[in-house]
């Protein structure tokens, strides 16, 4: 069955502990339970949606035969940080994967929900059958804009990518045909304006999330004959802001739809999503990624053995778009993911202060402008790069050349 | 929709986000905020009640609704 064959993160090569951020932003401590957080992942001036896009994709490409990459007939890329009007992200990563060149290729945008909907899209060209063998790609890739201004959303942004290979071998995710709900409405919640600058009403985008949720569930019910909330999925896998909105979503659907009481609550939680939670909570938000960082979350902290099992997803963009959805992770998709290593990974991220933060922050905020020529020095950054000897091959960004970014493995 | 029911339902989700709030304190000149809500309760406490009343608000209009008079008014609106 058609489904996620491959999954991947890449999620940058330095993290912050949330508590220092706070601490060095004056916010409210008091706060820092309601995020859930622990730490965040930060992007360095040398990486870009490409570098990570690629830095995510390569594994799963690097394990295929020559006649399954060229199977990919399918790249698409889903951005909220696009690095120009008209060339897709995409269109650079085709090249750095060396995928053929009989493939369509192509970027998408819808804030945190765009890979959800490509996911959608390609799963259906690929099970109507009238390319056979053909695969996708789907590689949602994102920097982070968010600063001071940010307020506390600033410790809840992550850095990174998930790179999805879609295909009839769903050893990862086996999608449920036809069991979806969606809802959508325009409203401005949250949005990048500039290429700089990220705004967010946080009341407004937390109600339009727990709206969605609700609202797409009891579209999939609809669709889906007996779907119910507490019996149906073994396991959640939501999209993540931060971990206390999961928390929150979860509450309000478990009480609305079981009426079941706080303990009862708290349980269910404990049991079905918390898994979920461990990667997002070390991360931050991937935006559309980020679901798929739960996926693998969950997916990693499967007791062993663990059977057959229905999961719940749920993708939600800003603007807003948002879509409840199933699938079967198989008993082979703890052995599919594990080497990803995805635990060590984020392991092996260099720690760093509020202060060397802030630094990074100045290089950062450059990433999107356009700018004909610029050349990045790598010596800066030296420590993060060789930090992870395991860690393989790495793009990095290395400027632009009359528009054209440019990149060098290290 | 008749006033009084929905702030019926305001309260009473307020006391099923919050299991900390006397009910009693639960008046009209009081905000979510005032009551110890912080950002999520708030949108807990608000989707809950327009499911409880079969009712949508657009998202951005509850900008302005400073305190529950006039979240009830507005939820009243929308609910006619």
């Amino acid at each position: 069955m058609t489904g996620i064959e491959a999954i991947n993160v890449y999620c940058g090569l330095a993290r912050l502990p949330v508590p220092a951020l706070f601490a060095g932003r004056g916010l409210d401590p008091a706060r820092l339970d309601h995020l859930m957080m622990t730490e965040r992942s930060v992007g360095l001036p040398c990486e870009d949606p490409v570098s990570n896009a690629v830095n995510a994709a390569r594994p799963v490409v690097d394990a295929l035969s020559p006649e399954e990459r060229d199977s990919i007939e399918l790249l698409v890329t889903s951005s909220e940080s696009g690095i120009d009007y008209s060339k897709s992200i995409a269109s650079y990563v085709h090249a750095y994967l060396g995928l053929g060149r009989n493939c369509r290729v192509m970027e998408v945008k819808q804030a945190c929900y765009a890979a959800t909907g490509v996911l959608q899209l390609a799963a259906g060209y690929l099970a109507s059958g009238v390319s056979p063998g053909a695969r996708a790609l789907v590689i949602a890739t994102d920097v982070s804009m968010a600063d001071a201004r940010a307020g506390y959303a600033e410790p809840a942004t992550g850095h990174g990518a998930a790179a999805l290979l879609i295909g009839p071998d769903a050893r990862v995710l086996e999608l449920d045909p036809g069991a979806f709900g969606l809802y959508s409405y325009e409203t401005l919640d949250s949005a990048r304006p500039e290429p700089d600058r990220d705004i967010a009403d946080v009341d407004a985008s937390l109600f339009a999330y727990l709206d969605c949720l609700s609202r797409s569930f009891a579209d999939y019910r609809s669709r889906v004959a007996d779907a119910d909330w507490h019996t149906t999925f073994t396991r959640l896998a939501l999209h993540t802001p931060f971990a206390g909105l999961v928390k929150a979503g979860h509450r309000k659907l478990t009480r609305e739809l079981t009426g079941a009481g706080p303990d009862a609550v708290a349980a269910d939680f404990a049991e079905r999503v918390a898994p979920s939670l461990h990667y997002p909570s070390r991360v931050g938000n991937l935006c559309s990624g980020s679901v798929y960082l739960a996926l693998c979350s969950l997916i990693d902290h499967l007791p062993p053995g663990a059977p057959p099992q229905r999961i719940g997803l749920f993708s939600y963009g800003s603007g807003c778009a948002s879509e409840f959805f199933s699938g079967l992770v198989g008993e082979g998709a703890r052995q599919a993911l594990a080497p990803a290593r995805i635990g060590e990974r984020l392991a092996a991220r260099v720690p760093i202060g509020f202060d060397e933060y802030t630094d990074l922050l100045a290089g950062n905020s450059r990433c999107l402008l356009p700018v004909a020529d610029r050349d990045i020095d790598l010596a800066p950054y030296e420590r993060f790069l060789t930090a992870d000897p395991g860690r393989g091959r790495l793009l990095v960004h290395r400027g632009t050349k009359n528009y054209h970014r440019t990149y060098e493995w290290v | 929709m008749r006033h009084e029911d929905i702030f019926a339902a305001v309260r009473r989700n307020v006391g099923e986000v919050m299991d900390d709030v006397d009910p009693a304190a639960v008046t009209l000149d009081r905000s979510l905020a005032d009551l110890g809500c912080n950002s999520i309760d708030r949108a807990e406490v608000v989707t809950l009640t327009m499911a409880d009343l079969g009712i949508t608000v657009p998202v951005m209009d509850f900008q302005d609704a400073r305190d529950l008079r006039a979240l009830v008014a507005l939820l009243a609106r929308h609910a006619a």
